[in-house]
């Protein structure tokens, strides 16, 4: 195991920490596993891309966290209204460093093992708990540090020191807010629930972060476009709720000279509820460990999916079909790995349509978009659909695939129907809606007919999508040995967006083309959703 | 069973409840150095909870419990150095290497880092695992954690073990060289509390066995004093006995029947 420069930095503290009665000694080496293991550990923001290589990949993804940290620089310049501007810095930050925290460092506190190995050696409860907050500290600081320097620089040098001084300040006040929300928020959920659902909330917050990631690149060009309003903030009760609001009321105090009773509550509470829950933090600590315990502990869930099967029967035509539409549906549903990298991209195609429409807004009046054929915006939808078909094959339990290979089935065509099936009914379907809706909506229900032909199409390409990606069973194999070599194929697939587009277009020029174009389509699904597509399929056993 | 002696080890009426569900009760038990006590008892009969509050993970009991003289409530966690424990469910650092987490493990009990080192790669080839030992532990089978496990509570060479089921996943090989080397520990003074499902193996290995049930010993002694007490022949069979399951063959043929349904 290497010395990290961190813990040599660390060294230079040991006479205080050792005061607190901490033993030094253990505590480092606790922290040298504790980083070593996160070396080897990819975070949230990195599950996008496929990357498995060595070194610290948390590191690695500092430069990502900076970048965000650019978009803090035009509220940094855009002029004194500091109370607007800092608590728009301030709550892009709060936003970025809260849910990292959530999605990356919750395995710092929830890490269940930590009992078992370090409690039954001779090292005290207390050295565990600092090495525990110690870890975290080391990476909020480098959080922080790639999130904020640029932006400290910059106000160093356009709003001079004394805006430097309580910028830094306050962002080590909101650093130990954070870490001690998150901690009472955990302590909070297993008080209360188990640990199932403590895992769903970071799994919840991981696909929050992914989806922010993806959207964030659009918004922050979009932000830009904010800078010359002017702004003024009317303060009521509830904005004593926006800790946000807290950090931007001393630059008021500080640089503007404003004293008003608002801007002295919001300064006092910015530096008073950190230590408050500080206090609150060490006293609940003891409990929070003792919770801990409910993260191993059996939870007694309830059956569920009548709903599943009810779709089911509908449409899946014999029994086994039925068996895997159900099977692929509660994996989905349950599997969290395949969620977190799923579901960013399915709120991105959820996204994306209106941020198109928002471009088309500022050239024209919805009035003439209406009356366009922009609703074809909504083939974007189909952006997710090879890669989604992509993920099916791969599961984080993948081992349990076995039973494939031992139950006695003829061919795989009904598993592989009812999985398709399912994306379309579980994933794809609720996206589609969503948005029929509010296309409708903008275009009028005439449209009706076009969107039955854009869901048409979406089944064939379904279809063409699976028989040409690489083809294996369901949730058989592993998210790390997978994703390589499909790249092109899923690009060509991605293309082949277009040519649906510009056949529904064509057949929107004759009168009554939608409806001929929607029996086609009709035709074309009867042939490739038939068993005997399916049947040809050969499915690639790799073990 | 020599009285004269100071107990390593003593349980003085400890109970121990969680949501007002009695899971110790008043449970008394002295234990001397040299003896391997098997210590058996259903599913949910409260094994691995007295071994968890003696090591300290479990807190909120009533009682006494006194290791190595030291009233373990004091706080003081220097009793754990003379003690090696492997806990039921295979839990380690898997993304380390054996080797980092061997020495990360021997240090926390305070073994020279060299020393370690050296210790470690010795013992794991005893194990015939010398080439895995820079290898990942999450690439180890269920039997090479286990051996990972066994040598990780005695790199510090302690005075009382605490295993739970030691065996599980092992080969009927590395089966006989544990139990050999629990016999041969045992005879150098060492204390080992031993808990398994495993009958055979608990009436060949421990010259004192404890039986659990529903948080309390119904049965303390040799197996062939059990023998005695008892009509039945094996373990096994004084288990279901004192336990008083004697359904099993119902419970079997009903199993069968809905089985056989389809």
């Amino acid at each position: 195991m290497e010395n990290f420069q961190t813990l040599k930095l660390l060294d230079y503290f040991r006479k205080p920490i050792e005061k607190l009665g901490v033993d030094y000694t253990s505590m480092r080496k606790i922290l040298q596993v504790k980083l070593t293991m996160d070396k080897r550990r990819v975070p949230t923001i990195f599950t996008q891309s496929n990357t498995k290589k060595e070194g610290n990949q948390f590191l690695k993804s500092l430069w990502l966290y900076a970048l965000f940290g650019l978009a803090n620089i035009p509220f940094i310049l855009l002029g004194d209204n500091y109370l607007f501007q800092m608590s728009i810095v301030f709550g892009i930050a709060m936003f970025i460093i809260m849910t990292s925290m959530i999605s990356d460092f919750s395995s710092v506190l929830l890490d269940v093992r930590d009992k078992t190995i370090l409690q039954t050696k001779p090292v005290d409860q207390k050295t565990i708990s600092a090495s525990k907050l110690v870890h975290v500290i080391i990476y909020l600081f480098f959080l922080t540090g790639s999130i904020m320097t640029i932006p400290l620089l910059v106000s160093l040098f356009t709003k001079g020191i004394l805006f430097f001084l309580v910028f830094l300040i306050e962002i080590i006040f909101v650093n130990l807010l954070i870490i001690v929300i998150t901690a009472l928020l955990y302590l909070f959920i297993l008080r209360f629930f188990d640990g199932e659902k403590l895992m769903d909330l970071i799994n919840y917050v991981q696909i929050m972060l992914s989806l922010a990631t993806i959207v964030g690149y659009q918004l922050v060009i979009r932000s830009f476009e904010f800078i010359n309003v002017d702004i003024h903030i009317t303060l009521n009760w509830w904005h004593f709720f926006l800790p946000p609001l807290w950090y931007a009321a001393p630059f008021e105090w500080v640089l503007n000279g404003k004293t008003d009773v608002y801007i002295m509550i919001f300064t006092v509470l910015a530096f008073l509820v950190p230590m408050i829950s500080i206090a609150l933090y060490i006293k609940l600590m003891p409990a929070f460990e003792r919770n801990l315990q409910k993260l191993t502990a059996q939870s007694t869930g309830k059956s569920s999916g009548r709903k599943e099967s009810f779709i089911g029967k509908w449409i899946c035509r014999n029994n086994e079909e039925r068996t895997f539409f159900r099977f692929a549906n509660q994996m989905m549903k349950q599997e969290r790995e395949f969620k977190l990298k799923v579901y960013p991209s399915l709120g991105l195609a959820l996204v994306l349509p209106f941020l198109l429409f928002y471009n088309e807004v500022r050239f024209r009046s919805l009035e003439e978009i209406a009356s366009s054929q922009y609703y074809l915006a909504i083939y974007i939808c189909l952006l997710i659909v090879p890669t989604i078909i992509m993920m099916l094959k791969y599961s984080g339990t993948y081992k349990g695939a076995w039973i494939f290979r031992t139950a006695p089935i003829q061919h795989p065509a009904p598993i592989l129907k009812g999985t398709l099936k399912a994306f379309l009914v579980k994933l794809f379907l609720p996206v589609f809606i969503l948005q029929s809706l509010v296309f409708g909506f903008i275009f009028s229900a005439a449209i009706i007919p076009n969107l039955v032909a854009v869901l048409l199409s979406s089944f064939v390409y379904t279809v063409l999508c699976f028989l040409s990606l690489k083809k294996a069973l369901p949730f058989s194999e592993s998210f790390k040995a997978g994703q390589q070599g499909e790249g092109f194929t899923i690009f060509v697939l991605l293309l082949l967006i277009g040519p649906l587009i510009g056949l529904h277009y064509v057949s929107s020029m004759v009168s009554f083309g939608v409806y001929f174009y929607i029996a086609v389509l009709l035709l074309a699904n009867y042939f490739l959703w038939s068993d005997r597509t399916f049947q040809r399929v050969k499915i690639r056993f790799n073990d | 069973m020599d009285e004269k002696q100071q107990p390593i080890l003593s349980l003085e009426d400890v109970t121990m409840s969680f949501n007002n569900k009695m899971v110790l009760r008043a449970i008394n038990l002295k234990v001397y150095k040299g003896q391997i006590i098997g210590y058996i008892g259903p599913n949910g009969a409260g094994k691995s909870t007295t071994v968890k509050i003696m090591l300290g993970l479990i807190e909120g009991y009533h009682g006494k419990i006194t290791v190595f003289d030291n009233d373990i409530s004091d706080g003081k966690v220097d009793y754990k150095k003379k003690i090696g424990y492997v806990p039921e469910t295979a839990e380690l650092y898997d993304n380390l290497t054996a080797s980092e987490y061997l020495s990360f493990v021997g240090e926390l009990y305070g073994v020279p880092p060299e020393k370690v080192e050296s210790k470690a790669r010795r013992l794991m080839e005893k194990f015939g695992l010398e080439e895995v030992y820079h290898s990942r532990l999450s690439s180890f089978s269920k039997g090479m954690r286990q051996k990972v496990l066994l040598i990780s509570s005695l790199l510090h060479n302690p005075d009382l073990l605490f295993l739970d089921e030691p065996l599980s996943g092992l080969d009927a090989n590395s089966v006989m060289v544990v139990k050999e080397i629990l016999a041969k520990l045992a005879a150098e003074g060492k204390t080992i509390f031993y808990s398994s499902h495993i009958m055979e193996v608990v009436e060949k290995i421990s010259n004192r066995i404890i039986l659990l049930s529903e948080g309390q010993i119904i049965a303390d002694g040799s197996f062939d004093e059990l023998k005695k007490q008892n009509t039945e022949g094996s373990l096994e069979q004084i288990f279901n006995q004192l336990t008083g399951f004697h359904q099993h063959q119902e419970i079997a043929a009903d199993f069968v029947s809905v089985v056989q349904e389809v």
